[in-house]
């Protein structure tokens, strides 16, 4: 009798090792763990510099002699700034007090002289006596400017229009408080959510931020910055 | 992944840093005042002054209130307050049966519609503005978790027809009551404990000297009666020990005393004039004027007069120099090119000096509060030499006296002790 060439159903057939793909699997999970751990460390630098663009324009007039003693640059308050004391009655009114020109109104007005639409606007006498340099601007804010990308310029410079501390809080309490927030902009500029990521402990400094950031409105993001601003936002780190 | 990715994006995130927002007043409404209407508008009218002087607040105008005049002491529409922009909310109601005052003051936040304070205060009718004062400092104090001043007291000199005499009164310029005749009196200076108030006086006919008042009962009794001019007396924080300048051999310095003794000390030994002491806060260091450089210049010793040091090199004449309570800044008075005499401050680390006042008459004598939030000062802005009070970097100037002949020489009093 000859070899049957047939084999038998229940006899064992050689099954693929189990070994190699519960390795591949095991090191599948710890490559995503470990990334999961390892990478941020690695990405736990500083963030790429992009830093505001801060222009001022150098004040017009002289330097000042260092003997000296210092002059005010900002006009002194008014000298009635109140009535003396009298007897119990309604407490006077307090006269309107004249709106300081942000440097963002400055940069506005400057380039709508360049381009000739400038409309008129109340003349004032420059201070001879302001210290900056000769060949300043009458509307000058500092001596210095730095470079960086120019949308943050501008979401730095909106919510500073709208960032103001409670003078509630001490002196002394606003050396240490900080906070951060993280803020989704959308692609018309607008604030999409915001969230603390981290308090500052006082409940009136972080209500000044909620409201600073309610209050801000952005100019819509460059494309090219859009979708990150969209989908990673920004890390605003407020301190007094 | 999404966690891996959420985390790779986290790290990607642009970071703008925000510093220096500026600081803006905290705005404050106050309500129409509840129960006997006389008393609690008197009330509320002497808070409403507080806050306002304090620089802390901005009052809200009550015509844009938009909460019914009949919303009680509670169950407040927070939202309708939160429309017209308030951020805290000040109620009151007060009653005055006979010859009492009992009102019932409350702070609340708009923002979160929680009652943050709320007090009884009561006390005899003459008493009240001090009801006032005294929650003005509760709210202060609530915020800036530091002691506030509306319950101290003033001193300073009061020009008459006849010479010039020592008044004290409260903090903001009521209840004005005249401690010495009107000889003239010059340059008070209070204990720690606010009891007695140290003067120069040319009383005695034999020059200037030294005197003290006791302000409860203006007992005057004499402290130096040293040479031809004893000047400038103030006390040292722990009220053991005094400073003044004297002349003797047609030098004048500062001389240092305790309280109980009778010899001064001589602590500085410089050709020109040594004058105007001052002391820090710890009592460690003192804060003079000093000719010794050729012109009137701002420096500082230690409490034995060793360890020198010339703090101001700008300008060329810097006199009146008062430490601040916290210990950072030294106000001063200095005369500037235009030869008008301003206020400024320079910083104990650094030397910087800031302008507080500008072409506005002549401003002199700071004075600090106890709590280092405002100073006090003379200035001829308004016309005739008037106490003004402004804060630290030259915010926010107030006017305090309102007298017939003017006012100068300010100086503050202690804080009131804990109770």
């Amino acid at each position: 009798m000859t070899e049957s060439g047939h084999q038998s159903v229940l006899a064992l057939t050689p099954r693929t090792p189990a070994l190699p793909g519960v390795a591949l699997a095991v090191l599948l999970h710890a490559a995503v763990f470990g990334a999961a751990i390892y990478l941020p460390m690695l990405f736990d630098r500083a963030p790429p510099l992009r830093k505001p663009i801060i222009a001022h324009m150098v004040a017009l007039g002289k330097p000042r002699d260092p003997q000296l003693l210092p002059r005010r640059q900002a006009p002194a308050p008014s000298p009635v700034a109140s009535a003396p004391p009298k007897a119990p009655g309604k407490a006077p009114a307090q006269p309107a007090q004249k709106h300081a020109p942000t440097r963002q109104e400055l940069m506005q007005r400057a380039l709508a002289h360049a381009m000739g639409k400038a409309t008129a606007e109340p003349k004032e006498e420059p201070d001879p006596e302001r210290a900056g340099s000769p060949t300043g601007s009458a509307a000058g804010t500092a001596q210095s400017a730095e470079e960086g990308e120019a949308y943050y310029t501008a979401v730095h410079d909106a919510i500073m229009e709208n960032y103001a501390v409670p003078s509630v809080i001490s002196e002394r309490e606003r050396l240490y408080l900080a906070a951060v927030v993280v803020a989704w902009i959308g692609p018309s500029g607008q604030i999409i959510k915001h969230e603390f990521e981290k308090k500052s402990g006082n409940a009136f400094f972080d209500q000044a931020l909620e409201l600073a950031i309610q209050r801000t409105k952005l100019p819509p993001p460059p494309p090219d910055l859009a979708r990150s601003l969209r989908d990673t936002g920004v890390v605003l780190n407020f301190r007094p | 992944m999404m966690i891996l990715l959420a985390l790779l994006l986290a790290a990607d995130r642009p970071v703008i840093d925000l510093s220096g927002g500026r600081v803006q007043a905290y705005p404050l409404a106050m309500a129409r005042p509840l129960g006997a209407q006389e008393t609690s508008v008197s009330v509320q009218s002497v808070l409403a002054q507080d806050f306002e002087r304090s620089g802390l607040f901005k009052l809200l105008d009550p015509a844009s209130f938009l909460a019914p005049p009949t919303e009680g002491l509670t169950n407040i529409n927070y939202a309708r307050w939160q429309a017209v922009g308030a951020q805290g909310l000040v109620k009151l109601s007060c009653d005055a049966p006979g010859a009492e005052i009992k009102c019932d003051m409350r702070l609340y936040d708009v923002a979160h519609g929680q009652e943050l304070l709320h007090g009884t205060y009561q006390g005899p009718s003459p008493s009240m503005r001090q009801l006032a004062h005294r929650f003005a400092d509760d709210v202060v104090r609530f915020f800036t978790h530091e002691p506030a001043i509306f319950q101290t007291r003033i001193a300073f000199v009061r020009e008459t027809e006849t010479g010039k005499q020592i008044v004290v009164s409260d903090w903001d310029g009521a209840n004005p009551q005249p401690l010495t005749g009107a000889s003239i009196n010059l340059l008070p200076a209070w204990t720690p404990d606010g009891r007695t108030i140290a003067f120069t006086s040319f009383r005695d006919g034999a020059g200037a000297h030294i005197y003290t008042v006791d302000v409860a009962s203006r007992k005057i009794g004499p402290l130096v009666l040293m040479g031809d001019l004893a000047a400038g007396a103030t006390y040292a924080p722990d009220g053991l020990r005094f400073l003044y300048s004297a002349s003797v051999e047609d030098n004048t310095d500062i001389y240092i005393s305790q309280t109980d003794g009778p010899i001064g000390r001589r602590l500085t030994d410089a050709r020109g004039i040594d004058v105007s002491a001052s002391w820090s806060a710890d009592g460690k260091r003192i804060a003079f004027v000093s000719e010794r450089a050729g012109s009137p210049q701002i420096y500082t010793m230690s409490a034995d007069g060793t360890d020198v040091r010339r703090l101001t090199f700008q300008g060329n004449f810097n006199q009146e120099p008062a430490w601040s309570p916290k210990g950072d800044l030294i106000a001063f008075s200095g005369r500037d090119e235009h030869r008008a005499f301003d206020l400024y401050t320079v910083a104990i680390d650094g030397g910087k000096v800031t302008r507080l006042t500008q072409n506005q008459g002549t401003n002199e004598k700071p004075a600090w509060a106890p709590n280092g939030r405002y100073i006090l000062f003379s200035s001829t802005r308004g016309g005739k030499r008037q106490l003004w009070v402004m804060q630290p970097d030259g915010s926010n100037p107030r006017q305090v006296t309102s007298e017939h002949l003017g006012a100068s020489d300010p100086a503050w009093g202690p804080l009131p002790p804990p109770k």
